[in-house]
């Protein structure tokens, strides 16, 4: 008798993990991302699409409040990860970054090691008593971004050594270094090759036993080929948002459809 | 879907392989209609024709699937150009099959014509393969114009199908009863019916098609069926 093995396509829980409930992002006057309702599964690759200056990528930073940093930007609503809101003045912004990690569109590794790449979040967070506890938490790290094989023999060497795709793979493991819950990445895969691409499609796929991954992409592909769920953002709003499936084969609005079908929207 | 992509050889390659299954489905009408004809005005040569037609319907159906093959690869259709392109697969299968059923019809009346004409049989068939091949017509329009409804009407329509195909089942098995030299000739003719109430059934496949094309979905209720007439029991039949 053997296991079905289980379909790419099924979502483990039906957890929600961050829920956004009229949220509206302003930048100066422009205002970019117009209320925007939606809940994000836990343990699930969730991929936002759409053209680019559409907002996938603002309201990204929202969830772990990287626009904070921006004077000009505002942000309303109301955004909970596990029911608490993140936007509470309570809320140190700090702490929920380690909470919900990110990775950018270019491999941006620090000027350092990669030892204290990966060890850097750790050490600021106080997550290691002693050298060894730190050390098995880069290696931990290292391994579950699928690198450490290739870097163990050379972890005083700069991060900055590496080729793109194992500098990416470095960011995912200085990311899962702090035991985030939620990952965020902003088109992760951008800027690596076919194979370096297909490694950290692999990761991904992997972090979601633990993690609710959050992606933005431009490529359609992509999205199709690693999230369960998909969300198309247009013009600020979020037009559409289901299964990858459903979304791939029969998007129920127009806009949808002729966006990842390739049309003038 | 009127919008054109931004990559214009894209909506070539579709126009092209919607080309391709249209001009299949234009030499398949005509053979279900030869076929028909060559059978009642007992004409060989024409017979001879459609059989030898169904070579260009095989080679068009073998040029839809390398088409649809290179546009799967290349492209990675997605959505509506997704169930376009699944959607020509299986017309072009279904269009094969209905050029192999008047194709066999063409053999069978190659011998037929060969034989004492059965009385009234003929004109019964002709109606019945016009009939499957106005349902055609239909469901190949409603492909293009993508009109679930049209697809809808000719999913129902193949009852009436049904019906002529018992009706001329009991036909040639009284026939049959009444003078054994009617056998040959009679299950000669009862297999063309049987084939173009395989067309008939084909062409409900499609229309099946165009419903998911349109819609996303195939249709869950049952269409009405009428060939429990196949299943009488002859002894029991009194002509």
């Amino acid at each position: 008798m053997y296991d079905t093995p289980k379909l790419e396509s099924e979502t483990v829980t039906d957890e929600v993990k961050i829920s956004a409930r009229g949220c509206q992002v302003h930048y100066g006057d422009n205002h970019a991302i117009k209320d925007v309702d939606i809940d994000i599964q836990d343990k699930t690759v969730t991929s936002f699409i759409g053209p680019s200056g559409c907002g996938k990528s603002t309201f990204l930073r929202c969830l772990n409040r990287m626009n904070d940093t921006i004077d000009i930007c505002r942000v309303q609503g109301n955004i909970t990860l596990d029911g608490q809101d993140i936007y509470d003045p309570r809320v140190d912004p700090v702490q929920l970054r380690a909470r919900v990690g990110m990775v950018f569109q270019k491999p941006n590794p620090f000027p350092k090691s990669i030892y204290d790449n990966v060890a850097y979040g750790p050490k600021i967070h106080g997550m290691a008593r002693n050298k060894a506890d730190l050390d098995g938490i880069v290696e931990k790290s290292l391994r579950r971004a699928a690198i450490w094989d290739e870097v163990k023999d050379r972890l005083g060497a700069p991060g900055t050594g590496l080729s793109g795709g194992q500098q990416q793979r470095l960011c995912i493991a200085r990311a899962v270094a702090t035991e985030p819950e939620v990952l965020l990445m902003d088109e992760p895969c951008s800027a690596l090759d076919p194979i370096a691409t297909a490694q950290v499609e692999e990761l991904i796929d992997e972090l979601r036993q633990d993690y609710s991954v959050v992606i933005v992409t431009h490529s359609m592909q992509q999205a199709a080929r690693v999230s369960q769920k998909t969300a198309f953002f247009h013009l600020g709003n979020l037009v559409e948002y289901g299964d990858t499936g459903q979304i791939f084969t029969n998007p129920a609005d127009t806009r949808t459809e002729s966006y990842i079908t390739g049309r003038i929207g | 879907m009127p919008e054109r992509h931004i990559v214009s050889s894209y909506d070539r390659d579709l126009e092209s392989i919607q080309a391709t299954i249209m001009k299949m489905g234009g030499l398949v009408e005509a053979a279900i209609l030869d076929a028909a004809t060559s059978l009642e005005e007992r004409d060989e040569e024409l017979a001879e024709r459609v059989r030898r037609g169904d070579k260009a319907i095989d080679a068009l159906e073998e040029k839809v699937n390398e088409e649809t093959v290179r546009l799967l690869a290349l492209r990675q259709p997605s959505a509506g150009d997704l169930r376009t392109v699944l959607t020509v697969m299986k017309i072009s299968s279904n269009l094969e099959r209905i050029g192999d059923y008047a194709k066999n019809m063409a053999k069978r009346t190659g011998v037929l014509v060969q034989m004492q004409p059965v009385d009234g049989s003929s004109g019964a068939i002709r109606r019945m393969a016009k009939t499957v091949e106005a349902m055609l017509k239909d469901v190949l329009d409603s492909y293009i114009q993508r009109d679930a409804e049209l697809a809808t009407d000719v999913r129902m329509r193949d009852e009436e199908v049904d019906q002529m195909y018992n009706a001329l089942f009991r036909e040639f098995l009284t026939f049959m009863m009444e003078d054994p030299r009617n056998i040959t000739a009679c299950m000669h003719l009862h297999f063309i019916a049987k084939n173009i109430e395989r067309m008939g059934d084909h062409v409900t496949a499609i229309a099946e098609q165009v419903i998911y094309l349109v819609t996303g979905t195939l249709p869950e209720d049952s269409r009405p069926k009428a060939n429990r007439g196949a299943y009488i029991n002859p002894e029991v039949t009194d002509g």
